[in-house]
């Protein structure tokens, strides 16, 4: 049994509920037997997953759905052991190269060479080439996608290469130009909707209330994972789905929110110190220091006048920056929060802004 | 200052030396010797008297040397360098009582005083005699330090018998403390007696490194308490054999006598003496020689310390330990190695009483480090007694330097002795090879030849502490005057401070530590300028070497240090607050870790669930989503309000929702493990522990019920029967033909165990119940039976009735099954009425 997300995902091109000009669109790509790289791009939770899958399907029929796992060991020149977990079917085979840092040209590396100087054996093969899908491509290093470019040429006659990436922003430039960039929107409302309500009908209890539908759709930011992860969640804290939904936050994102109020309250050296012990928790429950300043700054965008705004967005832009360049997170996040204090503080006393820069 | 009072017995015995024409004081002279010193300072060697005590005829003349007993008692106690009034007290005693034994010797043992008056002959190893009836008698060698207390006496002035002390007692007295005047103003001067055999070529530092105890220079306390923590073993490895201190020795020890930190660790900045104090304890505290011993030679070295025991008593010097530990697996080992040497003593004591031959630690270590929050030694800390060093006054070593000058021949200023010793903050071997250097070249030692002979000395590597103590406060007038610094030059602070933070050796934490204690100087800062701008450094900080290390740019790492030192002008503060070392940062980081381990094994398990499921849960292995999305909702998902009750009667409603979190959560691999609390309550864990994804200081989620014992008990235990179940299948998959009964016995087991409870507390209970009642009114055994409350109970009716069902069906089945006397088999054979058959 698993959790209605995947139980209910897609399988083919067909099934899918939204986007359907884009489904017909990969539906003719496979067919045409000339299949490109291509880059999936798009928000999370959008389907782009999903819409990989069915296009593999697509590809070579149902063989592509019996997956098996491995875990391979791969070798640094500084003879460092990298373990990388493989999911591969018969025609294609799915890595997350980012598992393992900054090494990851070494995976890309070696892997890719093997699958592309071997032929594919199994004659009934719909085609001659294997898919090698590369998720979360935009965590890449540049050294890893400069070895990619290559190979992706060099390789077209038995690998086709499909890369899956929130944003494009980050890949360099030889390797958009090679691929067909395909971007998966974020579903509206009103798809996450229709997906619930299909959820809810394959369900014993058959239907969903509008309203539970569109507020669950409303809170999830068009994230479709989400949606159906939050349905069930409160399917199963509340088996009737009735009475007043809380729908729950990531308790993450309240606590977040919590020192963003906790920003705008106050700004003295104090509320440095207990901003900075809230933020040490956050990042020692694993969650990535840039989703931590970006939801910190969001909300609390969302509470000071419209004046501040540019100039904090602007700040935690420079900051965010100079995060993925260094080493110790929690030093940008706390500059981050001291000038945001002092911006707030100085717009509220209304003193002259310049010499701040 | 102990002159006078140890002199008394001191001076009967090194008179005995001078003239000696009989041949016994040869070998008596040492012991003399060292009797001498046990005395004058205090236990130094009290441990010989009481072994030989221990062996000595009590019967004659024990009674000599009980107060030589009562000084080992002393000297721990009081320290060792000022009991000496009791122990000149006791030797005074001692000479007078040997005096005394002198006369009534041939009362005593009348056989053997014919011989023994008449000459040395005593002094051979075992002792002929002959009674007067002509029978030889064989005496057993006394011990040498008693012959020759008692035997001095007799043969300086051996003349005759009659004149026991032919020189007047007051002129030995006299004679006595002149020689022990002289002897004393030797001792006050060693470094003149050790400089006068060491040739020119050694080490000044070893040249005039102390060899007694009283020669230390420093801290007195610290040195004492050393002292007296050897001195704690002293029972342990010396004086086991002897019963009167047995008998009054307090009971907070252990069997064994031991301290209750069986290690020592001294610690302190490098150069104040901490090794040749632990030399010298050693020394100084027994027979002992010091070993320093490195990883598997400690264990031998006890070992054979304990076997030889009485001979040779090792007390184990482990120097620099916490260099040592250079964070690699086998020296982390050496620690825990050093460790369970120590802690095998509890669990062995038990045994150890029955059968003496396992010995456990029994002798001293004692570790010597620099740095005590060295992290390779945070597991011995707790174990040890821990002793601190600090910097000895300067104007002892100041007095110290002098004589030394004086006797090498250099004319030195006090001025500049005062300045070197400031320079070196203490570091007594640095003023030595200084002093050395300096004497190469001059004659004389002036403050300008000590500032340039120690420009370097500045930049010695300072502990990260120290640094950042220097980032926040301005350096003190005193220090300042130490270094000659003058006020301009303090204030250009940019060079020393970069050479500071340099010279560290890790700028890393130095910016850790700046970063968790700015915030702490509170000063008024309206509006944020001061924080704006050290963030701002230290960001630039972490950019710059973010960029350095990920480029391998080392290039740029001179540059480092000087984004740090602008916290001193920004921060620095008179009497602020005191840096502490950092350790928030090292505790999140730990933190952050575990964390990682749990999303870890989670990820794992979402890919078995992966292969199990036909590729289900693998789009959420991705970190991002499992941290984001995954946790938070799965850990909602899997606590639904179920209501704690029994399996059996569980709504149908409800009985889906139990199922289906159970698929989830043995499909994820999640599963209740039992676990106690602190308080010893029985409670159900998760594991992996992905809850802690749910909890914010330490409070969990309000909208994630937390589920009660009794519900985790009913979910633990059907997951269990469903991995059971799994296995089970998997089993029967490999082996379809035999396992089929065991796995249906498996499942049965497992499924029974919910149950029985259940059943248990239903049916069985009231039946007892009845049968009690039923005894009391034994009339009305009949009755229906009632439950707890009175009511008729339903469980009997119900169990009667399958029975009668049973009866009937059992009636039918003979009806059509059964053959009278077919084969052998016993199984079927029954009394039946022949009704049955028609």
């Amino acid at each position: 049994m698993s959790l209605w997300v995947d139980a209910y995902r897609p399988r083919t091109l067909d099934d899918l509920h939204y986007h359907e000009s884009l489904s017909t669109r990969l539906r003719s790509l496979a067919a045409s037997g000339d299949f490109p790289h291509m880059l999936f791009y798009g928000p999370s939770g959008a389907g782009k997953k999903t819409r990989i899958a069915c296009t593999l399907r697509e590809l070579f029929g149902k063989g592509a759905d019996k997956l098996k796992i491995d875990q391979r060991v791969f070798m640094t020149p500084s003879r460092r052991k990298l373990d990388v977990n493989i999911v591969q079917s018969n025609y294609h085979l799915e890595i997350t190269p980012s598992e393992v840092g900054q090494y990851d040209r070494v995976v890309i590396q070696e892997l890719l060479k093997e699958i592309a100087q071997t032929q594919q054996v199994d004659v009934s093969a719909k085609h001659r080439f294997k898919v090698v899908i590369i998720q979360e491509a935009d965590s890449l290093t540049r050294d890893a996608q400069a070895a990619l470019r290559r190979t992706m040429e060099k390789y077209m006659s038995n690998m086709r290469i499909i890369l899956c990436a929130n944003s494009t922003s980050k890949l360099i430039a030889p390797i958009k130009s090679r691929c067909l960039l395909v971007r998966v929107a974020a579903p509206s409302e009103g798809e996450i909707v229709k997906v619930l309500k299909y959820v809810a009908s394959r369900q014993p209890f058959r239907q969903i209330d509008d309203d539970v539908a569109q507020e669950i759709a409303q809170d999830s930011d068009g994230n479709l994972r989400k949606a159906i992860l939050v349905f069930e969640a409160l399917k199963m804290q509340s088996p009737d789905l009735s009475g007043p939904l809380t729908i729950a936050k990531p308790d993450w994102e309240t606590y977040c929110h919590k020192v963003a109020d906790m920003i705008i309250q106050e700004q003295s050296p104090q509320r440095v110190m207990e901003v900075r012990s809230k933020l040490y928790e956050l990042l020692s429950h694993c969650i990535p220091a840039s989703v931590v300043l970006k939801t910190i700054a969001d909300r609390v965008v969302d509470k000071v006048d419209e004046n501040l705004k540019a100039d904090i967005m602007h700040w935690a832009a420079i900051y965010e920056t100079r995060m993925r360049v260094g080493n110790k997170k929690i030093f940008h996040l706390e500059a981050w929060v001291v000038k945001v204090m002092s911006l707030y503080k100085h717009f509220f006393y209304d003193i002259d802004m310049t010499g701040f820069d | 200052m102990f002159g006078e009072p140890s002199s008394l017995l001191g001076g009967t015995l090194l008179a005995t030396p001078s003239d000696d024409d009989v041949g016994a004081p040869a070998t008596g002279r040492q012991e003399v010797d060292a009797f001498v010193l046990g005395g004058l300072l205090g236990g130094e060697e009290p441990e010989k008297p009481t072994e030989d005590h221990g062996f000595g005829d009590p019967g004659l003349l024990g009674d000599a040397f009980q107060p030589t007993g009562l000084l080992t008692e002393e000297s721990p106690a009081s320290g060792s360098s000022n009991d000496l009034q009791p122990t000149s007290q006791t030797q005074d005693t001692a000479t007078q009582d040997s005096q005394e034994l002198l006369d009534p010797r041939p009362l005593g043992l009348p056989s053997v005083v014919a011989r023994s008056t008449s000459g040395p002959t005593i002094l051979s190893p075992s002792i002929r005699a002959t009674s007067y009836d002509g029978t030889p008698v064989y005496l057993r060698r006394k011990p040498r330090k008693f012959e020759s207390t008692v035997l001095n006496p007799t043969s300086t002035r051996s003349q005759g018998v009659g004149k026991l002390l032919d020189v007047p007692m007051h002129r030995l007295m006299d004679e006595l403390s002149a020689t022990t005047a002289a002897k004393l103003s030797l001792h006050d001067q060693p470094v003149a007696s050790t400089s006068a055999v060491s040739p020119e070529s050694t080490m000044w530092v070893d040249r005039y490194r102390p060899q007694r105890y009283m020669d230390l220079v420093g801290d007195d306390r610290v040195h004492r308490e050393v002292m007296a923590w050897v001195k704690e073993w002293d029972f342990c490895v010396f004086g086991s054999k002897k019963g009167k201190k047995r008998a009054r020795d307090d009971e907070k020890q252990d069997e064994y006598r031991r301290p209750n930190e069986k290690l020592l660790l001294i610690s302190g900045p490098p150069g104040l003496g901490k090794t040749t104090l632990a030399h010298i304890v050693a020394k100084q505290a027994g027979d002992a020689r010091s070993a320093s011993a490195v990883d598997d030679r400690i264990r031998p070295a006890l070992e054979t310390g304990s076997m030889i025991g009485s001979s040779k008593p090792i007390l184990v010097v482990i120097d620099e330990i916490d260099g040592a530990t250079g964070g690699s697996d086998n020296s982390g080992g050496f620690i825990h190695k050093l460790i369970s040497l120590t802690y095998d003593i509890p669990r062995k004591k038990g045994r150890s009483k029955k059968e003496q031959t396992a010995r456990p630690l029994l002798r001293p270590i004692v570790c010597i480090c620099n740095d005590l929050y060295a992290s390779s030694l945070s597991k011995l800390r707790p174990h040890a007694r821990i002793i601190r060093f600090s910097r000895p006054n300067d104007l002892h070593l100041v007095r110290r330097l002098r004589t030394i000058c004086e006797t090498e021949g250099l004319k030195a200023e006090s001025r500049a002795l005062s300045a070197l010793v400031g320079l070196a903050q203490g570091d007594w071997r640095g003023c030595l090879n200084t002093l050395q250097l300096i004497k190469a070249r001059n004659k004389v030692v002036t403050e300008s030849i000590v500032r340039k002979a120690t420009a370097g000395m500045k930049e010695a590597d300072m502990s990260q502490l120290a640094v950042l103590n220097d980032l926040f406060t301005p350096m003190s007038r005193k220090r300042a005057k130490e270094l000659g610094v003058t006020e301009e030059e303090e204030a250009r602070y940019v060079t020393r401070l970069s050479r500071e933070v340099e010279g560290s050796g890790s700028m890393d934490r130095i910016a850790i530590g700046c970063f968790e204690h700015y915030a702490n100087l509170r000063r008024h800062d309206a509006n944020f300028s001061r924080y704006l701008k050290a963030n701002e450094w230290l960001s630039t900080y972490d950019v710059m070497s973010g960029q350095m290390w990920a480029e391998r740019e080392y290039a740029s790492m001179q540059y480092l240090p000087y984004l740090l030192v602008p916290f001193y002008p920004l921060f620095q503060e008179r009497g602020g607050p005191k840096v502490e070392r950092p350790k928030v940062d090292w505790e999140q980081h730990t933190i952050t870790k575990t964390n990682e381990e749990i999303f870890k094994s989670l990820a794992g398990g979402l890919r078995t669930a992966c292969t199990r499921h036909g590729g289900a849960y693998r789009h959420f292995t991705s970190d991002v989503i499992l941290q984001l999305e995954f946790t938070p909702f799965i850990n909602r998902i899997i606590s639904p309000p179920l209501r704690p009750v029994n399996r059996q009667v569980i709504k149908p409603d409800e009985k889906a929702l139990l199922d289906r979190l159970v698929d989830i959560m043995v499909s994820l691999e999640l599963r209740f493990v039992q676990d106690k609390t602190e308080e010893g309550q029985l409670m159900y864990r998760l594991d992996p522990p992905i809850d802690v994804f749910v909890t914010y200081d330490g409070k969990r989620a309000s909208d994630i019920a937390v589920s009660r014992y009794a519900v985790r008990h009913l979910v633990a235990s059907e997951i269990d029967a469903k991995f059971i179940h799994r296995e089970a299948e998997f089993v029967e998959k490999t082996k379809e033909t035999k396992k089929r009964s065991f796995f249906n016995a498996n499942k049965d087991e497992a499924e029974g165990q919910p149950e029985g409870d259940g059943k248990l507390m239903a049916g069985e209970a009231p039946d007892h119940l009845v049968t009690k009642r039923a005894k009391t009114d034994n009339g009305i055994v009949e009755k229906a039976a009632v439950d707890f409350f009175g009511r008729p109970i339903v469980q009997s009716a119900s169990s009667t009735k399958p029975a009668s069902t049973t009866g009937r069906a059992s009636k039918k089945r003979e009806g059509i099954v059964f053959k009278f006397r077919e084969g052998n088999s016993a199984a079927v054979r029954r009394p039946v009425k022949v009704s049955s058959f028609l």
